[in-house]
C-alpha cells in the first residue's frame, strides 16, 4: 500500500502533531511489502522484474526492490517530469495520484504498487493542451522557480477530483502537505480555487483568518 | 579589486545614477554612501565573502572592474519608445513547460552511460581524517569510481572543520549502489574539540580552534558624540536583540551533470550563475575557461546559495574524468542544510536613548554573529534610521558548523530586526505611534528612500488607525495586534552583460545572453524587453539563456539580474531594428530613420498605414540574419529601493502559537518589467520572512555539534495554511529605470510580525524565531 497523502488526518502539519504528541498513528504506514503474520517473504536484494501502469502504459523495469517508485520513474525511465526535493515525504514535490490517491512517490516503494494505476505530471496534458489546473498554475503566475510545481499540481488534480467544488478550506487543507521555497502559495491557491468553479477573489488567508482554530498551526517537536 | 573599498568606489563610478536630474543623483549618492561608512570592517568583509557584492564572482568583478561605461545614448533609453510590453502583465512563456514537467532542471538530466556520485561526509563538527580506505567501496556491485577529497598529508587539509566537510567521494552505475559504496568507505577520524555555541565562544569558554581566535572584532564605527546623546535622553533602553541562523533549503538540491569530451568539460549545474560555475570550474581544474562548458536550463531556487559552485561541482567534474564516463553527483536534503550556506545569526546589545520629543538621540550597541567555521555575519545597524550620536562595535564569532552564503538580502533581516523591535520599545518611552515615531526618525524622503509616504499610505490602507497600544486587553486567549517595518536594497545594474539579438528573413527573432533564471523570470523578461523594443509580442521573440556559449552575463543574485540584462537587451534589439530599417525604408521610400516598429509591424513615424507587416520587413532581410549585440549601459537603470510593511497576528497566549492574518507591502523597483511576476517576488518575500520568523530554526544538537533537524519534516517551513492574506502595493518609478526586487520583499516581514506579536501580547520577544515555547516563557517572565 503506497504512503498516502490524502487519508483523513495525514496532512504535513497534522502528521508532526501525531509524531509530536508520542507516535505514529496507524495506518499511516502501511505494513512493509513481504511481511505476513508466517514471518518474511524476502525479494531481493538484487533486481526483480517490476512492472508498473505509468500514465496508461505498463512500464517494465528490472530493479531492486528498495528503489522508491519516484527513482523508479525519474531514472530508470526519464520520467522527471515530479521531483525529489526532500527524500522524505515532507515537501511533496514528488506527488503523483496512484488508484486516484494523492501519494509521495519518494516513500512509496515501486514494487509495492504494480497493478495500480500510477499517473505522474508527464502524462497529465494531452498533447500541447494543459490541464486545467496546469492552465491555472500559468495564467496566475502559481510558479516560481518551478522545482516544487510539479507535485502541487498533482497535489491540486488529486484534490478537485475529490472536490470539485472544493472550499478554501478544502483547498489549504489538501495542499499543506506540499511546500514551495519561493513562496507561491497565494497564488497556487488562486489557481486551484479558480478551477474550482468557485472563483478565486481573495488571497489565501482571507476567508479563514478566524475559522481555523489557531492550535492548528504547525507544531514544533 | 579585492579591497571592498576598491568595488565600492568602483560601483560609485559605475554612473548608477547617471541620466537623472542633479536632486536625484545627490540623494541617491548620500543615500548608497551612508551605510558603506557605516559599515565595520567585518561587515563589508560579510559582505565581501558573502557576495553581496550582489551575487558576483571574483571574475565578474574583474570583468566588472572597467569603472565608466558611457553613458547610453538616449535614442535607445526608456523613454525613446512607447512601452507596450514593459510593465504589463506577462505570464511566464516557460509556464507550460514548467508545470508540465517538461522543463530539465540539473536535476532531471541524463547523459547516456551516465554514473551516480555520492559523497562521503565528516559526521563530527572537528576531527583530523586519520586515514581513508576505499577497498570497502570497491567491493560493492556497480562501483565504478572513487577519490580522496582532501591531502592527508597536510595538516591543515586533513582537518574537517564542520559536520558534512567533504571527505571523500564514489560513482557507481545507480544512485543506491552509489549509496552504498559511500557507505563502505571506511574512514578513520581523530575528533577534536569543537566551538559549538556562540555564547561559549564569546565567554572564552571554547576550546581555542580557529586561528588566530575564535572571535574577531572588526573595527568600531563612531559618529557624534554619543556621552552628549544620552544626556539628551529623556528615556534610555539596554536590551539585547538576536536572530538565528536559517538554511536556505532550495527544493532543487545543489549538483552537477559532469561529461568529458578529452580536455573539455561540459557542466551541467543547478547555478545562479552560469558564467562564474564556469569560472569556478575552470580554475579548480586548472583547465582553461575555453574548455568548459555550463548549462543551466532551469534551476529550482538558489536564494543566494548557488552564488558560488561548491565543492561537489569540482568532485562531480574528478569523478567523471577518473570514470571515464558522465557523472551526476545531486545533494541530498541533509548534504543541502550543512554545507550549502546558511543565513548567519546576529545578536545586538543596544542602549539607546530617545528625547522626550521622540528623537533617537543615542545608539551604542555591541553586535555579533556567526557564520560558520570562519565566515563573517555582518549585517547593518542600526538599519536606515538616522541616529547622530552612534557607536557600533562588532564581533565575527567563528563556531564548527557549515560556512555561510548570501541568502536573500544578506545581513538587511537581521540589521531589520535588532532595529525595529528596538524602535517599538522607544516609541513606548515616549508614548509615540509606531509609524509616527519611525518618521521622526528617517533620513529624508528621496526617490530612494519613500519610508514616509509608504507609511502613510499604508497606516491608512491597513487600517492603523484601529491598532491598540502595546497589549491586547481584550477577554480570552486569543490576543490580536499590528506591527510595522521598513526596508531598503541596493540592486541595480552593471556589466558586463552582452546581449546578442538576431532576427531572421522569417521573422523570428532571438534574443541570447549567458543569463539565467532563478525563479523569477528571467526567460520572460528578456522576450517582454526585445518585444517592447521591435513593437512585438513576447511570443514572437525566442529568448536563449543559461548556457556559456551565449555570452558574459552575471549571477542572479542581489537584485541586479533585471537591472543587468535588460539595457543590453534593449540596445541589442533596437541596434537591430537600425538595420531592419535600413533594409526596409529603401521599398517605403523613406529615409531609415523615419520608421518605427509598432504594433508587429514596420511603418513610417505617424503614419501608421505607410508601412509593412513584421514578416513582409523581414523578408528583406536575406539569407544572412541581421544581428547585434550590446551590453549594458548607464542611464537605463538606478540602484537603491524602499519598502515597508505591516503586518497583523493572533497569538494564542494558551498555546503560544501565532498565526499571521495579514500583510500589507508596499515596494518599489525601479521601472516594472513584468507586473505580474515582480508581484510573486513580493509574495515569495513576504512568505520567506514569514518563515524566519516563526518556522525554521537550524537547530544544533548543544553537546555534539551535530544539526538535529537537517530534513524538512523538522526544519518547519510555511505550508498554504500559514500563509496570510497578503496584500501587495509596488511602485512603479519608471523614471528610475530598472532596478530589481528579489530581495527587499523579504526584509521587513518578520521585524513587522515579531512586532505585531509583541502589540497583541504585551511583552517583547527579542529573538527569533518566535516559537510557542518562547512566547510562553516570556509571557510567564511578565507574570
Amino acid at each position: 500500500m503506497p504512503r498516502r497523502k490524502d487519508e483523513p488526518g495525514f496532512s504535513r502539519r497534522s502528521f508532526l502533531k501525531t509524531v509530536g504528541a508520542g507516535g505514529v498513528a496507524a495506518g499511516v504506514f502501511a505494513k512493509a511489502p513481504g511481511v505476513d503474520a508466517q514471518g518474511v517473504n524476502a525479494v531481493g536484494p538484487g533486481p526483480v522484474p517490476v512492472t508498473l501502469n505509468v500514465n496508461g502504459k505498463l512500464l517494465r523495469l528490472e530493479i531492486e526492490p528498495r528503489v522508491t517508485l519516484l527513482d523508479a520513474l525519474r531514472m530508470r525511465a526519464d520520467l522527471t517530469g515530479n521531483k525529489r526535493g526532500c527524500d522524505r515525504g515532507a515537501c511533496g514535490a514528488c506527488t503523483m495520484i496512484v488508484d486516484g490517491r494523492t501519494v509521495y512517490a519518494c516513500s512509496t516503494l515501486a514494487i509495492d504498487v504494480q497493478g495500480k494505476k500510477i499517473r505522474t505530471v508527464d502524462g497529465l496534458a494531452s498533447g500541447a493542451t494543459l490541464h486545467p489546473v496546469q492552465q491555472a498554475f500559468c495564467d496566475k503566475d502559481a510558479l516560481m522557480c518551478g522545482f516544487c510545481t510539479p507535485g502541487f499540481v498533482m497535489a491540486s488534480v488529486g484534490l478537485l477530483e475529490k472536490h470539485p467544488n472544493a472550499t478554501p478550506e478544502q483547498i489549504k487543507k489538501g495542499l499543506d502537505g506540499n511546500i514551495c521555497r519561493c513562496g507561491t502559495f497565494s497564488r497556487v491557491f488562486e489557481a486551484v480555487a479558480s478551477v474550482s468553479g468557485r472563483g478565486a477573489r481573495t488571497s489565501a488567508g482571507e476567508l479563514d483568518a478566524d475559522a481555523t482554530p489557531l492550535n492548528e498551526g504547525v507544531q514544533r517537536g | 579589486m579585492a579591497n571592498p573599498s576598491d568595488r565600492a568606489a568602483a560601483r560609485e563610478g559605475a554612473g548608477e545614477s547617471e541620466g537623472r536630474s542633479p536632486d536625484q543623483r545627490g540623494s541617491e549618492r548620500a543615500e548608497a554612501s551612508e551605510p558603506r561608512e557605516r559599515r565595520t570592517p567585518a561587515e563589508r568583509r560579510a559582505r565581501e565573502g558573502a557576495g553581496e557584492s550582489e551575487g558576483r564572482s571574483p571574475s565578474d568583478q574583474q570583468r566588472g572592474g572597467a569603472p565608466q561605461a558611457p553613458p547610453v545614448d538616449p535614442k535607445y533609453n526608456w523613454s525613446s519608445t512607447p512601452k507596450t510590453v514593459v510593465g504589463t502583465r506577462v505570464k511566464r512563456l516557460d509556464g507550460p513547460d514548467k508545470v508540465s514537467g517538461r522543463a530539465k532542471y540539473t536535476f532531471d538530466v541524463t547523459r547516456p552511460g551516465m554514473l551516480y556520485a555520492r559523497v562521503v561526509r565528516s559526521p563530527y563538527p572537528h576531527a583530523r581524517v586519520v586515514s581513508v580506505d576505499l577497498s570497502g567501496a570497491e567491493r560493492v556491485p556497480g562501483f565504478k569510481t572513487a577519490l580522496v577529497h582532501r591531502d592527508l598529508k597536510d595538516p591543515k587539509t586533513a582537518v574537517v572543520m564542520y559536520q558534512g566537510d567533504e571527505v571523500a567521494a564514489v560513482a557507481a552505475d545507480t544512485e543506491e549502489h552509489a549509496i552504498d559504496a559511500a557507505r563502505a568507505v571506511k574512514v578513520e577520524y581523530e575528533v577534536l574539540p569543537a566551538v559549538i555555541s556562540v555564547d561559549s565562544a564569546l565567554a572564552g569558554r571554547a576550546p581555542e580552534v580557529f586561528t588566530p581566535a575564535n572571535v574577531r572584532a572588526g573595527r568600531t564605527d563612531e559618529a557624534g558624540d554619543l556621552a552628549a546623546g544620552f544626556q539628551a535622553a529623556a528615556f534610555t533602553i539596554d536590551e539585547t536583540y538576536s536572530t538565528h541562523v536559517i538554511t536556505h533549503v532550495c527544493m532543487e538540491s545543489h549538483g552537477t551533470v559532469s561529461e568529458w569530451d578529452g580536455d573539455k568539460l561540459t557542466a551541467w549545474v543547478s547555478t545562479q550563475g552560469v558564467n562564474s560555475a564556469r569560472d569556478n570550474l575552470a580554475s579548480g581544474l586548472g583547465i582553461p575557461q575555453t574548455n568548459v562548458r555550463v548549462i543551466c536550463q532551469y534551476m529550482g531556487g538558489g536564494f543566494g546559495s548557488k552564488l558560488q559552485l561548491g565543492p561537489e561541482g569540482l568532485i562531480c567534474a574528478r569523478l567523471a574524468k577518473q570514470a571515464g564516463a558522465p557523472v551526476k553527483l545531486m545533494l541530498d536534503r541533509k548534504e543541502e542544510h550543512l554545507v550549502t550556506g546558511n543565513r548567519p545569526s546576529s545578536a545586538a546589545h543596544v542602549k539607546a536613548g530617545v528625547s522626550a520629543d521622540g528623537i533617537i538621540t543615542a545608539f551604542d550597541a555591541e553586535s555579533w554573529g556567526t557564520g560558520g567555521a570562519g565566515a563573517a555575519a555582518g549585517f547593518p545597524l542600526p538599519y536606515i534610521y538616522q541616529v547622530a550620536n552612534r557607536r557600533r562595535a562588532h564581533k565575527d564569532v567563528f563556531i564548527n558548523t557549515g560556512l555561510q552564503r548570501p541568502m536573500r538580502a544578506p545581513g538587511h533581516p537581521q540589521g531589520s530586526f535588532n532595529t525595529e523591535i528596538m524602535m517599538d520599545e522607544l516609541a513606548d518611552k515616549v508614548k509615540m505611534d509606531p509609524v509616527e515615531f519611525r518618521i521622526k526618525n528617517l533620513p529624508p524622503e528621496a526617490p530612494n528612500a519613500m519610508w514616509r509616504s509608504y507609511l502613510r499610505e499604508g497606516a491608512e490602507a491597513f487600517g492603523w488607525s484601529k491598532r491598540h497600544a502595546t497589549g491586547d486587553t481584550t477577554p480570552g486567549s486569543i490576543k490580536t495586534g499590528m506591527g510595522v517595518a521598513i526596508c531598503t536594497w541596493g540592486g541595480g545594474g552593471r556589466g558586463p552583460s552582452v546581449a546578442h539579438c538576431e532576427i531572421g528573413s522569417d521573422g523570428s527573432v532571438i534574443m541570447r545572453l549567458g543569463s539565467q533564471d532563478i525563479g523569477t523570470g528571467q526567460r520572460t523578461l528578456v522576450a517582454m524587453v526585445t518585444a517592447d523594443a521591435l513593437g512585438l509580442q513576447p511570443s514572437q521573440v525566442t529568448p536563449e539563456i543559461g548556457d556559456t556559449q551565449y555570452g558574459v552575463s552575471g549571477g542572479s543574485g542581489g537584485s541586479t539580474t533585471a537591472a543587468s540584462t535588460s539595457p543590453g537587451i534593449r540596445i541589442a534589439a533596437l541596434k537591430a531594428l537600425e538595420a531592419l530599417n535600413e533594409k526596409v525604408a529603401p521599398a517605403l521610400g523613406v529615409a531609415a530613420d523615419a520608421l518605427v516598429a509598432r504594433g508587429g509591424r514596420i511603418h513610417v513615424k505617424d503614419t501608421p498605414s505607410k508601412g509593412l507587416s513584421w514578416a513582409e520587413a523581414c523578408k528583406r532581410i536575406g539569407p544572412q540574419p541581421i544581428t547585434a549585440d550590446a551590453d549594458w549601459q548607464p542611464g537605463m537603470t538606478s540602484a537603491t529601493t524602499s519598502g515597508v510593511q505591516f503586518a497583523e497576528a493572533k497569538v494564542d497566549i494558551k498555546t503560544g502559537i501565532v498565526r499571521v492574518t495579514r500583510v500589507l507591502a508596499i515596494q518599489d523597483c525601479g521601472l516594472v518589467v513584468n507586473q505580474l511576476t515582480a508581484e510573486s517576488q513580493c509574495y515569495g518575500g513576504v512568505i520567506g520572512s514569514l518563515n524566519f520568523a516563526l518556522y525554521e530554526d537550524r537547530i544544533l544538537d548543544r553537546r555534539t555539534g551535530q544539526m538535529v533537524n537537517p530534513n524538512m519534516e523538522w526544519y518547519l517551513l510555511a505550508g498554504m495554511s500559514d500563509v496570510p492574506q497578503i496584500d501587495i502595493r509596488l511602485k512603479n518609478m519608471a523614471e528610475r529605470g530598472v532596478i530589481g526586487i528579489g530581495e527587499p520583499p523579504t526584509v521587513p516581514t518578520a521585524a513587522a510580525v515579531a512586532l505585531a506579536v509583541r502589540n497583541a501580547i504585551g511583552v517583547t520577544v527579542r529573538s527569533l524565531p518566535l516559537t510557542p515555547a518562547k512566547i510562553l516563557q516570556t509571557l510567564s517572565q511578565k507574570a
